[in-house]
């Protein structure tokens, strides 16, 4: 009886140590889909797959399916025999956020990451990316393919490149050519004087159709604004070294005051602008009740043609000289737009065969085959300089107009703290907007909020 | 007198003490088996809960962010400065973890306070037989199973200040200007509240309906008998008998709307104005967009502080053990 107790003692136990290891090991096995997924999908030994991550074509999720599946896929497997590749898409840069989190934390994950160009700073700043050498450049095409402003943002200094550009989104004014033919305006304003005079033209509230918008709920469009308008003016969100904040300097309370006086002084902008997300602003310029749109680069074409004013618009480059000055002052640059457009990145975990074969797959993504199917699918501009010169329909003045805006392309500071910086910043303008929304705003408020936003930005700054 | 009835009461009573004494044994012996085959789930528990809250809380007394993520187990110690700044007022980005705290609060209790008296009115419009019952039901379960994000970015749109459906009532009845902001500003609870309510009163409905289906109907022909009205029959029958169901539901109800996520993240956008900022999309904000992970850890534990303390008194008072078993 003893004895066949201490047997059921010790078969409980051994019971219970068995189904915790079964358990934990079923759970780890869950737990490292990727890599497991990826080594099956092979086939034959000796193959190597690549787990690719972009961001999802939201306009047309088949076209970018299609695209993938049966052109990019096919045509990459036959030219490098024993590398398959696997795709998946993160829908918004939340989900970017939290997918690059999660792999840089966990070491496993996708084999190359899509990430925005003013991303690529936090990327760096995580050391959990391969730091190019030359060699990898050179497995790539090597750096002289790339428009020369792209390459600004792929890492601190030429040696520490961690990102290769894959396609650019250079922004630009897009306006309404019809409202400004009924206004009496023959071009587009080159100044922000020019633009807030046009813009009053333009503006009938009584027929809910204004000169211009401002979508300060929008999480990216403000600080990209207000940025490029701060860089006109001769001074930046971070100083050069980027040790310090200098998000309360005068040129940049300035910049937020102006964007804000669209609506509260000069009135051509909507007061329900307050609430604007980019969407919303978008699909106002769509509907004809805002005539220009400020910060919009390449990828909004596809959905302009198909709404009531594919046949109205144009594009611009944005204005330079900031507002009542004839010319920039000392220090400030024709900042038109932000190095913006999409890199791709591959994490210190890929290694081996498989970091050769992301390599093959970044070189073939950015040679002028597939750097026009983007084009053709998404709209996006090649970042491959040869692709211009062999197609035609990249030679038109609405793309020149792109590429001109990409030669004065400025990239915004270096820095880990930039994702902060952003949201931050968001913060500050939904602040605002609530002030005046609910009639509260009062003169000194930007600075202020400004001024708190510095410390915390400051704080998130590695010294 | 043979044997057995000269055996003393005292005898007896041993015996049939001893014998409830080996019932209670063998029964506690059949029970063992039970019990570690909870280990399974013991294990999961500790993997999926208990570890990731020790994590938790060591990470909220470190300074990871973007620049020790790759090897967080050496990021920087920092005592209590996390704790400090998410009770901090009044930073640029949003509202603070203690005004979240109330935001959530708020927002979760008055949602069931409203919710509540809907979902019991709806669950009784539908109990009796009636000719297209089944439809009204249907009906009423189709606010629930809309996705969350598809409600939010609904009521987004309703609410739109100017051209939004909800202004334009609003001013065709006189009652508030078009320009009435919704999205922005403390009207922007509100309009979470009114979103939330439509979207999920038919989880109490739900909850309700089925605790009718368990009230013998004869005590209803009894107190009619008696002479008691139908109120009279509600409150003293109805009532009472939802008593245990209602109280899990209230419960579950409260919590669910405390831990609401995506309705404000969709309606609103990241950062929300600081009166629809609920504690969920606080820390999210905090934690996955700033990169302030041990600010974000810091916050998650002082709201399990703080809801601790309800939680705890809220499941005596209601005394849910009882309601479950």
């Amino acid at each position: 009886m003893r004895m066949s107790r201490a047997f059921g003692k010790r078969a409980s136990v051994t019971g219970m140590a068995g189904l915790a290891i079964l358990t934990v090991a079923g759970i780890t096995a869950c737990g490292d889909g990727t890599s497991a997924a990826g080594n099956s999908a092979g086939g034959t030994s000796g193959d190597v797959t690549i787990s690719v991550y972009v961001g999802a074509d939201t306009l047309d999720a088949q076209a970018q399916k299609d695209l993938f599946d049966k052109t990019l896929i096919p045509a990459f497997e036959k030219q490098n025999p024993g590398i398959k590749v696997k795709w998946s898409t993160y829908a918004s840069s939340s989900e970017e956020n939290t997918s690059l989190q999660t792999a840089v934390t966990t070491h496993q994950g996708p084999d190359v990451f899509e990430v925005g160009t003013t991303l690529v700073p936090t990327v760096f700043s995580t050391h959990a990316f391969h730091v190019l050498t030359n060699a990898d450049w050179n497995a790539v095409g090597g750096k002289s393919k790339f428009f020369a402003p792209q390459l600004t943002m792929s890492g601190p200094s030429a040696n520490k490149d961690v990102a290769i550009p894959e396609y650019m989104l250079p922004f630009a004014l897009v306006y309404n050519k019809k409202l400004f033919k009924e206004a009496g305006i023959a071009s587009p304003p080159t100044t922000w004087t020019e633009f807030v005079n046009d813009a009053k033209k333009l503006t009938d509230a009584g027929k809910d159709q204004w000169g211009t918008e401002i979508d300060p709920a929008d999480s990216y469009d403000p600080w990209k604004i207000n940025w490029g308008y701060t860089r006109q003016d001769g001074g930046d969100f971070l100083s050069h070294d980027l040790k310090t904040a200098t998000l309360d300097s005068q040129p940049s309370v300035n910049a937020l005051t102006f964007w804000f006086d669209w609506m509260t002084k000069y009135h051509i902008a909507s007061p329900n602008d307050v609430t604007y997300k980019s969407t919303d602003a978008i699909k106002a310029f769509e509907n004809g009740h805002v005539a220009m749109l400020v910060m919009q680069g390449p990828t909004l074409i596809p959905s302009l043609n198909q709404s009531a004013v594919k046949s109205d618009y144009a594009f611009a480059p944005l204005p330079t000289v900031p507002y009542g000055m004839s010319a920039r002052p000392t220090g400030g640059v024709p900042a038109q737009t932000i190095v913006s457009g999409q890199d791709l990145a591959i994490p210190n975990y890929v290694t081996g065969a498989k970091y050769a074969a992301a390599l093959k797959w970044i070189q073939f993504v950015t040679d002028p085959t597939q750097q026009k199917e983007f084009y053709d699918v998404y709209g996006y501009l090649p970042v491959n300089q040869s692709v211009y010169g062999q197609y035609k329909e990249l030679q038109t003045p609405l793309i020149q107009s792109f590429v001109d805006a990409e030669k004065n392309a400025s990239p915004t500071p270096f820095t880990g703290a930039w994702g902060n910086l952003e949201v931050v910043y968001a913060g500050v303008t939904n602040k605002i907007a609530d002030e005046i929304a609910t009639n509260s705003f009062q003169e000194g408020d930007i600075a202020q909020l400004l001024k708190v936003a510095n410390t915390q930005v400051q704080a998130s700054l590695q010294n | 007198m043979n044997h057995s009835e000269a055996v003393p009461d005292e005898t007896i009573d041993l015996q049939v003490i001893q014998s409830v004494h080996r019932r209670r044994r063998m029964a506690h012996k059949r029970n063992r088996v039970p019990l570690w085959m909870l280990i399974p789930a013991v294990v999961l528990l500790v993997i999926v809960v208990v570890a990731p809250f020790l994590v938790s809380i060591y990470t909220s007394f470190t300074k990871l962010d973007q620049y020790t993520i790759a090897n967080w187990t050496a990021a920087p110690f920092v005592g209590l400065k996390n704790y400090l700044s998410a009770l901090h007022q009044g930073n640029a980005l949003g509202a603070s973890a203690l005004q979240s705290v109330w935001v959530s609060v708020a927002f979760s209790v008055l949602t069931t306070l409203i919710i509540t008296p809907i979902g019991i009115i709806a669950a009784l419009l539908v109990h009796h037989p009636f000719r297209g019952r089944r439809w009204v039901r249907a009906l009423f379960l189709l606010p629930y199973v809309m996705p969350v994000f598809v409600n939010a970015i609904t009521w987004r749109l309703l609410f739109m200040n100017g051209w939004g459906v909800i202004d334009r009532v609003l001013a065709f009845l006189h009652i508030a200007s078009k320009n009435t902001f919704w999205l922005i500003g403390p009207n922007s609870f509100w309009a979470m509240t009114i979103a939330d309510v439509w979207s999920s009163w038919p989880f109490i409905y739900l909850m309700v309906l089925a605790g009718l289906q368990n009230i013998p109907g004869d005590l209803y022909e009894s107190a009619t008998i008696d002479g008691a009205s139908r109120v009279r029959s509600f409150f003293s029958i109805t009532l009472p008998m939802l008593r245990p169901i209602l109280a899990l539901a209230l419960l579950l109800s409260t919590l669910n709307h405390f831990n609401n996520f995506t309705l404000p993240f969709m309606m609103f956008g990241t950062p929300p104005s600081p009166q629809a900022d609920v504690l969920p999309l606080n820390v999210y904000v905090t934690s996955f967009q700033t990169f302030n992970f041990g600010l974000g850890a810091a916050m998650s534990m002082l709201t399990l502080i703080l809801m601790m303390i309800p939680a705890f008194f809220y499941i005596r008072m209601l005394r849910l053990g009882e309601a479950t078993s």
